[in-house]
């Protein structure tokens, strides 16, 4: 188990309510730097909405969030990105008419007082970060258009975005229900090749061998609550397996 | 075909225009006496229709590329044309009528936008209620007979006669049309604003997730069309020195006609204002041609009708998508 002086992002007693049904109740939730946690559950265990809360799109009913130790507001997407955190759902957020270097830097744009995009910067960095941070297989320049990539290829677009971003927290909802094999392979590879750079990550997944190959610690959850938090050194796939299923 | 390159396959319209004028020019000048084309009045007769309609199919453009659409854009040209003559007649310098007539515009165009989107209903039945209440309102307001707009010295090289190239008239409006493309080509193109409103009329919801503010994006090409067709109604109005209460009727659907024979997608998304244009001069073209040829008024519509939708499919075939 982490200890708190350790983590950089905590939730403190976090519930989240839509009218008399709690979806996330009193959960206690924290990430260190350069550590990958799988959150698990059944459906409507609240994984979802843990994810959403984290990254601002849902908001807290009760309970505080912290970052560095101070009390942050996740009020919107926004929030979330300035404090470090991006999140990459199981649809890669990307807009299949635009080109990969618009998407990349969609509401990020490069561009000068007036507004006008620095199109060319922006592709040459996009060239940057597609060959080196993340080399995408079958690419072949930034002004390609995102619809015509596989679904594993956009979600390295996401990813890209977030490398370039300088994210600190990587929230993947699902990232894998949507892609072959060895497109899981690579995105798994990314998380772990981020988590040596020391960006966190936190992984929802109903695969339990994808979340055991990567993660290091699992908090599993059930009826919104936390009903298992267990580092990998201290537990086996089948111990992991009976725990989730058994919920 | 995806191996076609991204450029052609967005400007396959405009690869499509070139290569009809080139067969119509070379047409003209083979038979210059049967098929006068390329006489100095057709010419000047395109000169001076294709701008205004250039003008307001490129604001509902704009707004299509956000995945919205405006209706009333025909009623809101007669609307605004009739506000300048109006307020020309009672006084107000020609200049400033016409900004009162932009701003009236701007204004039933964001109108449209805040009734679609706080109520979220779709803007195709907004506007289509906007419509009606506009045409409406023109009547209450004017009633139904024209309203005459003289006004005069140089205001009327400005909106209306521009300069004169020996037999050839460019009109006014060509250069508006030029000054119009070229902001909002670059707009849309070019600026950080045309990311947004590309990215919210593809994926809504995949563009929130990212961080565009949806709302503030489509209300503000809500606003460029409901200005683009006063503006284009200044013009035609200008140009033939009377508002009539029943010049803008129909010209909504030309004009998201030419958006779609010019590339931008129905759904939003996809579109460029350089299609736009092309769009407006191929459906100005083919009216042309068929008067010239001394076709039946009604082939107009029937050939209008078919290059549509034969553009959309054929867009949609060339982007490899179904």
């Amino acid at each position: 188990m982490t200890s708190p002086s350790e983590s950089f992002f905590r939730l403190e007693n976090v519930s989240v309510s839509y009218g008399r049904y709690e979806a996330v109740r009193n959960l206690d939730f924290e990430i260190s730097r350069g550590e990958v946690v799988g959150l698990l559950g059944d459906n409507g265990a609240g994984k979802s909405t843990t994810i959403k809360l984290m990254s601002g799109t849902e908001r807290i009913t009760s309970g505080a969030i912290y970052l560095d130790g101070k009390e942050v507001a996740l009020r919107s997407r926004r929030d979330s990105e300035n404090c470090g955190i991006e999140t990459i759902y199981q649809e890669a957020a990307l807009i299949d008419q635009l080109s990969i270097v618009r998407n990349l830097f969609l509401s990020r744009e490069i561009a000068n007082p007036i507004g006008l995009l620095k199109l060319g910067e922006m592709r040459r960095i996009s060239r940057e970060i597609l060959t080196n941070a993340v080399s995408i297989s079958g690419i072949r320049d930034p002004d390609q258009e995102v619809g015509t990539l596989s679904g594993g290829q956009k979600q390295s677009v996401a990813i890209a975005r977030a490398v370039y971003f300088k994210r600190r927290l990587l929230l993947l909802d699902e990232p894998t229900s949507a892609l072959s094999v060895r497109e899981t392979d690579a995105l798994l590879d990314y998380v772990r090749r981020l988590r040596d750079e020391g960006v966190a990550s936190v992984l929802v997944t109903h695969n339990l061998y994808h979340a055991f190959e990567v993660c290091d610690r699992f908090v599993v959850l059930s009826h919104g609550r936390k009903v298992l938090e267990v580092d990998k050194k201290d537990t086996t796939l089948r111990e992991l397996t009976d725990h989730v299923i058994k919920m | 075909m995806s191996w076609l390159p991204h450029t052609i396959r967005e400007h396959s319209v405009v690869s499509m225009f070139v290569a009809l004028q080139l067969v119509l020019v070379i047409w003209a000048l083979v038979a210059p006496d049967s098929f006068r084309y390329l006489s100095a009045s057709n010419i000047n007769v395109a000169l001076r229709a294709i701008p205004p309609l250039a003008i307001m199919a490129m604001g509902v453009g704009v707004l299509m590329l956000a995945g919205e659409f405006d209706l009333s854009v025909g009623s809101n040209y007669t609307f605004s044309a009739v506000v300048m003559a109006s307020a020309f007649n009672s006084g107000l310098d020609p200049f400033l009528s016409v900004a009162l007539a932009i701003l009236a515009g701007t204004a039933i165009g964001l109108l449209n936008g805040v009734v679609a989107l706080t109520f979220d209903i779709p803007s195709f039945i907004v506007t289509l209620g906007a419509m009606l209440v506009w045409r409406g309102g023109v009547l209450y307001y004017n009633g139904p007979s024209s309203e005459p707009f003289r006004p005069e010295g140089p205001f009327n090289a400005v909106f209306s006669d521009g300069i004169l190239l020996g037999d050839i008239q460019i009109s006014a409006g060509v250069f508006w049309l030029l000054i119009i493309g070229v902001v909002l080509g670059t707009l849309v193109h070019l600026h950080r604003y045309g990311n947004h409103l590309l990215a919210v009329g593809g994926n809504r919801n995949a563009a929130v997730a990212i961080g565009v503010q949806p709302t503030r994006t489509k209300l503000i090409a809500f606003a460029i069309a409901g200005g683009c067709a006063a503006f284009a109604g200044v013009l035609a109005t200008a140009r033939i020195h009377q508002a009539q209460p029943g010049q803008g009727g129909g010209l909504e659907l030309q004009a998201i006609a030419a958006c779609v024979i010019g590339g931008v997608a129905l759904t939003g998304g996809r579109g460029s204002v350089l299609g736009m244009i092309v769009g407006t001069w191929l459906v100005f073209t083919i009216q042309d041609v068929l008067l010239l040829l001394r076709a039946p008024g009604f082939y107009l519509d029937v050939f209008i009708g078919a290059v549509l939708v034969a553009a959309v499919i054929g867009n949609r075939a060339v982007r490899g998508r179904t």
